[in-house]
């Protein structure tokens, strides 16, 4: 066989101020052109070891490494943080926050640049690698105006530009939508096929890499679990997470005559010809829905349909131009945004932005400081309890902004399930979630629906819509172009060739599974 | 993006946007946007120095001038001028009046009195003044000029090729990368104190105190979390590794910039001799 791109023997690190090692005795060979997928759950070690790869530990980052790193036979101890660029290239997860110039066409000349290669070789290198990842048409765009995945693909070519013998790309999709995800994950597809590279993709979401890869690795707590260059096992670790899911039980009013019979009572929500947006553009117009006590409905759409906007909009923050929004029978729209919050508990996509606290249980139990009417010691009460029920309790003291970002989800929510807001509005709750983290949060939104409440959640996995919602509310482009119970609105998606947005049992009118 | 009028950030806002209207780069299509970033630079130093150099009130007039035939040159026009540089205008004026009623030297030429009150105007105040006057709107028109004309990623790839370390260039450049995505954040940092109940209406200043530490906390927690996926993003495609880069574009020279790179002192330089 070919020498390794890769070479890692023993190689364990433990991060400074830490106790336990980030990564233990791992020994892994990769080759040219291979496609390795790398799994595991949160905090398992998966992105330490990118850094490892890619030279930046043990140099940029402070710890104890023992095991060497080879990389084309160089040994990463021997070059600075960026010696190797040029031979292994990351991308990382924050689409945002990885580019550095304001044009796409400087972004992706930037690594070439700093490499001194001359003009004329720059320009073909990034006229080559806009093109493999379909981005030519973006050359003249300037960075700000681009979608999530449009970033993340201009990321992907300026490391391309460098070009790499490695690529290793840290869950490149955690902060996209379905069909931003479909754009990157067919750019590594078009990758693997067209070049010698070898790539490493870190990916929480395993099923849609299933088809590509040619390794697949599952770690936990910082050792190799096991490895194969089959997918069998994997299929068995993606099953697992789907028997979970299946397992819960059926919520209510899943079938349409449920609905129906709901649907008799007095909606708790009412929206009508709702028209909201910023100053001289309209994001969102005539959004009519109504929800009833006990309802659990996903919101989804593409990014940029208007699915956030209908939040801020429900919560008053975005102030409505037209249209009225009814709550208990009451027309809440002249109601300030403070007593809207009292019976509408939103939780943002971004946890960083609406953490304020230095401690977790101070966070915790600060939106019901504004919003309950219990008295102090009852909300403390109830706040160490939601801490115990979402597995945060070991984290009381500590200071909620040192959370991966699952944890910092779970608390975000906690704080809004404190003062028990009849309706739950949530935008993309699930992100960074594993498995059984997962199943504590469609707990906690069952005993909201069995209390009454009613949950609008903007979710982007179609498996967690159908465990979990009665209804989907489907946006494209400002307009609620779907409003069906959840069967249904798989139906009309699959007819439109949205293939993206259904759950990967769901199985199409042509008989076999949907193609992804 | 004014959600609510009267909350205290949008106040705030509005009192820095009045007093600096719209600083930034206007794309439009002019002899003065095309030309190049460094002889417009040297161009505004020229300028900058004549102001304090010249020390005439004719000078100033003259210098005003230039200054407004380059907005129209820009395509912007008396109009854009007026609307930017109001506030300008108005603080010009008021140095003026403070000179013109400061200073009694020189020749008397107008005077009232109404009982014990008695105003008088002298010439020294009045032409050290209008001076004065004309060097501060001077120097803040034309270095408008400059920005409203200069693509900033233009000047930032002209300064780094003719000799500013790249590491200064580029300093500039991802500061104004990241300006979009840190209003962005402050907006969803606003937007999350409200659903959280926190009250942003009224002026008290504990309420400010509080808003203020909830405002600066996520931001500054955000902006250090982009810092590291930057640095590792930047270093892993060799930024810093060698002293010098190359440049995919050469910002380009044409024959009238570098006429012009010539000329423009000359002329200054005439102009000083000939005035001062």
């Amino acid at each position: 066989m070919a020498e390794p791109v890769a070479d890692i023997n023993g190689l364990s690190f433990t991060y400074s101020g830490s106790g336990s090692p980030a990564l233990e005795n791992i020994n892994l060979q990769i080759y040219p052109g291979q496609f390795l997928t790398v799994t595991g759950p949160s905090g398992c070690g998966k992105s330490t070891l990118a850094l490892c790869l890619a030279g930046f530990i043990p140099h940029a980052y402070a710890g104890k490494m023992e095991g060497s790193v080879r990389i084309q036979g160089k040994n990463t101890r021997d070059y600075p943080a960026g010696g190797l660029s040029g031979i292994v290239g990351l991308v990382q997860q924050d689409p945002e926050a990885q580019l550095c110039t304001l044009t796409v066409c400087d972004e992706v000349a930037f690594g070439p640049e700093n490499l001194c290669i001359p003009a004329e070789e720059i320009r073909e290198r990034v006229y080559s690698s806009l093109k493999a990842v379909g981005a030519l048409e973006l050359i003249d765009r300037q960075v700000h105006t681009l979608s999530g995945g449009e970033k993340q693909r201009v990321a992907i070519a300026s490391v391309l530009a460098m070009n790499p013998a490695l690529l290793i790309l840290d869950e490149p999709t955690a902060n996209l939508d379905p069909s931003c995800t479909r754009e990157v994950l067919e750019t590594l597809n078009r990758l693997k096929e067209n070049h010698d590279v070898a790539i490493i993709v870190i990916e929480h979401r395993l099923e849609r890499l299933l088809p590509i890869s040619d390794r697949f690795l599952l770690m936990e707590n910082g050792k190799i679990a096991e490895e194969s260059a089959s997918s069998e096992p994997y299929k068995r670790y993606i099953t697992s997470n789907h028997v979970l899911l299946n397992n819960e039980p059926e919520p209510q009013g899943k079938d349409t005559a449920d609905y129906m019979k709901a649907a008799e009572g007095s909606p708790l929500l009412l929206v009508k010809n709702l028209k909201a947006g910023y100053e001289g553009r309209d994001v969102i117009t005539d959004v009519s829905f109504c929800a009833f006590p006990g309802e659990t409905i996903a919101v989804m759409g593409s990014n940029g349909s208007g699915k956030t906007t209908l939040l801020m909009a429900l919560l008053g923050v975005l102030k409505q131009k037209e249209g009225i929004i009814f709550l208990h029978g009451k027309d809440i729209v002249k109601q300030k945004v403070t007593r809207r919050a009292r019976d509408m508990g939103l939780t943002f996509q971004n946890p960083n932005h609406q953490i304020f606290e230095n401690t977790v249980f101070k966070e915790a139990k600060m939106a019901s400081r504004f919003l309950s009417d219990k008295n102090y010691a009852e909300i403390e009460f109830e706040v160490s309890q939601l801490l115990h029920e979402f597995d945060l309790q070991q984290y009381r003291d500590k200071n909620p902004f040192s959370l991966s970002l699952g944890e910092k989800k779970r608390l975000n929510l906690i704080s809004v399930l404190a003062y028990s807001p009849r309706i739950l509005i949530l935008d993309e709750p699930i992100v960074g979630q594993d498995s059984g983290r997962l199943a504590l949060l469609v707990n906690a939104l069952q005993k909201h629906s069995e209390e009454g409440g009613i949950t609008l959640m903007v979710c982007h996995e179609p498996d967690v819509v159908a465990a979990c919602c009665q209804r989907v509310l489907f946006f494209s482009q400002g307009k609620l172009i779907i409003d069906a119970p959840v069967k249904g609105a798989w139906e009309i998606l699959a007819q439109l060739g949205m293939n993206e947005y259904l759950p990967s049992t769901y199985e199409t009118d042509m008989g076999g599974k949907v193609q992804r | 993006m004014s959600f609510f009028p009267n909350t205290i950030y949008n106040k705030a806002l509005s009192a820095v946007k009045g007093a600096f209207p719209g600083l930034i780069y206007v794309n439009k299509e002019s002899k003065l946007h095309s030309m190049h970033p460094l002889v417009k630079l040297t161009m505004l130093l020229c300028f900058s120095i004549s102001v304090f150099a010249v020390p005439s009130w004719l000078g100033g007039v003259i210098l005003l001038g230039a200054v407004l035939v380059a907005y129209h040159l820009a395509g912007l026009g008396l109009a854009f001028f007026y609307r930017k540089l109001r506030f300008i205008l108005i603080f010009g004026l008021f140095i003026l009046i403070v000179q013109v009623l400061a200073v009694k030297d020189g020749l008397l030429i107008w005077q009232f009195s109404l009982g014990s009150l008695s105003l008088s105007v002298w010439s020294e105040g009045l032409l050290g003044g209008l001076c004065m006057m004309l060097r501060f709107v001077n120097i803040i028109s034309s270095s408008y000029l400059f920005i409203a004309t200069t693509d900033p990623n233009r000047l930032a790839y002209s300064l780094m090729q003719a000799g500013l370390p790249y590491r200064f260039g580029f300093m500039l450049i991802t500061a104004l990368r990241f300006i979009p995505v840190f209003q962005q954040e402050l907006e969803q940092v606003k937007n999350a104190q409200m659903a959280k109940g926190i009250d942003m209406e009224g002026l008290s200043p504990r309420k400010l105190l509080r808003a203020v530490r909830y405002l600066f906390v996520p931001l500054v927690i955000s902006a250090l979390s982009k810092v590291d996926f930057l640095s590792n993003s930047m270093e892993g495609r060799a930024f810093g590794l060698y002293n010098e880069r190359s440049y995919m574009y050469t910002q380009a020279w044409s024959k009238s910039d570098r006429i012009a790179v010539v000329l423009v002192p000359i002329a200054f330089l005439i102009f000083y001799l000939v005035l001062g």
